[in-house]
């Protein structure tokens, strides 16, 4: 009987050692993170008719998800030699970031992947003048500012990185599609918050966030180890032994 | 991870690039006019036939839209975005009509590069006979694009 409770332990001690000699683990930090981006305020230093402020939040579901929500506002103004356009107003954006660096080079300081957004903006869009000339004369004329609301969705590759300690910095690439700009087919939206050009179906921007981040949860994730590549000289002795056969 | 690093490298240029290119000033390269095009046609053989000499001008204007035209095919004609209504003085091979159009009209965005334009529906035309024979309204929605509006038989 003893002998063969001996044998059990011995037996479930090796396939625990084997277990673990297959498999590494590694503790992995979830995070909330909270960001500022700061591509807007950067372009507000060079255009003042263009504010734009955004920030976000994102919650670490796993080491591979991330649940975000984006907030932000914006001021434009355009003016050209035949109108003046005005547009203000606020938008969210919902949606999952995938890491896809591997959990043990990200470590939860690294980040390389891509994100899926749907973006929905509340804002008010006006021409207080336009003009237009043919050969009847010169027509000046206006467009009553309205509040309208756009749909759209995002793809967003992009990096962050730890630079300090709960402190990371990333770009985000946004790749924009238009589902509706809130305006009728004879009056879209030159720019509004969150997308852009209106008239366009399609769009890109860039966030630059600066990150504050602090880990809620740690989480150990088992990693498989790589498996080690053959070298040349494997390779050479397997040939030459396969031509001495011959 | 350098292909990853060159993967990334490649998406941050290709991003960049892409909105610099987006945030270029663009030149306006779009038709920002919604003329009426009309068409002319023979009223015998009901084949279309460019008038030897046209001349189109805005009753009351001195500017002419067309003058003493060969092979106008169609004719361009702009309307007035501020008033209901244009009237147009036709000549066709030196004979005289007037052609009086009923529209209403409204503001369209063409482009941020180009700005307004109006677009125009057209309700009714008057005219009188002297050369032309009928008018015919096509497509009364009269844009930027290249669609034939109305027929003038003459």
């Amino acid at each position: 009987m003893r002998r063969t409770f001996a044998y059990s332990i011995s037996l479930l001690l090796f396939l625990s050692g084997g277990s673990l000699f297959a498999q590494d683990t590694i503790l992995f930090p979830l995070k909330i993170r909270a960001g500022v981006d700061i591509a807007g305020p950067g372009t507000y230093l060079t255009d003042k008719d263009n504010l734009s402020l955004e920030g976000y939040i994102s919650y670490d579901r796993n080491e591979k998800m991330s649940y975000v929500i984006e907030a932000g506002y914006l001021n434009y103004k355009y003016s050209q030699y035949n109108y003046d356009y005005l547009s203000k107003g606020i938008f969210t954006r919902l949606g999952v970031d995938f890491n896809l660096l591997k959990p043990g080079m990200s470590l939860g300081k690294y980040w390389a992947g891509i994100g899926l957004r749907y973006g929905l903006s509340v804002f008010n869009s006006g021409t207080p003048y336009f003009q237009y000339e043919n050969y009847w004369g010169t027509v000046t004329s206006s467009i009553a500012s309205k509040t309208k609301t756009g749909h759209f969705i995002e793809i967003t590759p992009g990096v962050r990185t730890e630079l300090f300690k709960n402190f990371s910095m990333g770009w985000t690439i946004r790749l924009k599609l238009l589902i509706s700009g809130g305006g009728d087919k004879d009056l879209r939206p030159i720019y509004f918050p969150g997308y852009g050009n209106g008239v366009n179906r399609t769009a890109a921007g860039i966030s630059y966030f600066l990150t504050w981040n602090i880990r809620y949860k740690t989480r150990t994730v088992i990693t498989k180890p790589e498996v080690p590549e053959e070298t040349d000289e494997t390779e050479v002795e397997s040939t030459n032994q396969q031509q001495t056969n011959y | 991870m350098m292909k990853l690093h060159s993967f990334l490298s490649v998406l941050l240029m290709t991003g960049i690039s892409a909105i610099m290119i987006s945030c270029a000033p663009e030149a306006c390269f779009e038709e920002t006019n919604a003329h009426l095009k009309a068409s002319f046609y023979s009223y015998s053989t009901k084949k279309q036939l460019a008038p030897d000499s046209l001349t189109i001008f805005g009753l009351g204007q001195t500017a002419k839209i067309y003058s003493k035209a060969k092979n106008v095919q169609p004719a361009l004609i702009p309307l007035n975005p501020s008033a209901g209504n244009c009237t147009l003085v036709v000549r066709i091979n030196n004979v005289t009509d007037t052609v009086e159009f009923m529209y209403s009209s409204y503001p369209y965005l063409i482009s941020k590069e180009c700005g307004y334009t109006f677009l125009h529906t057209l309700d009714s035309q008057a005219f009188t006979q002297n050369n032309i024979d009928t008018i015919l309204i096509i497509k009364p929605n009269i844009t930027t694009a290249n669609e034939e509006n109305i027929r003038i038989f003459y």
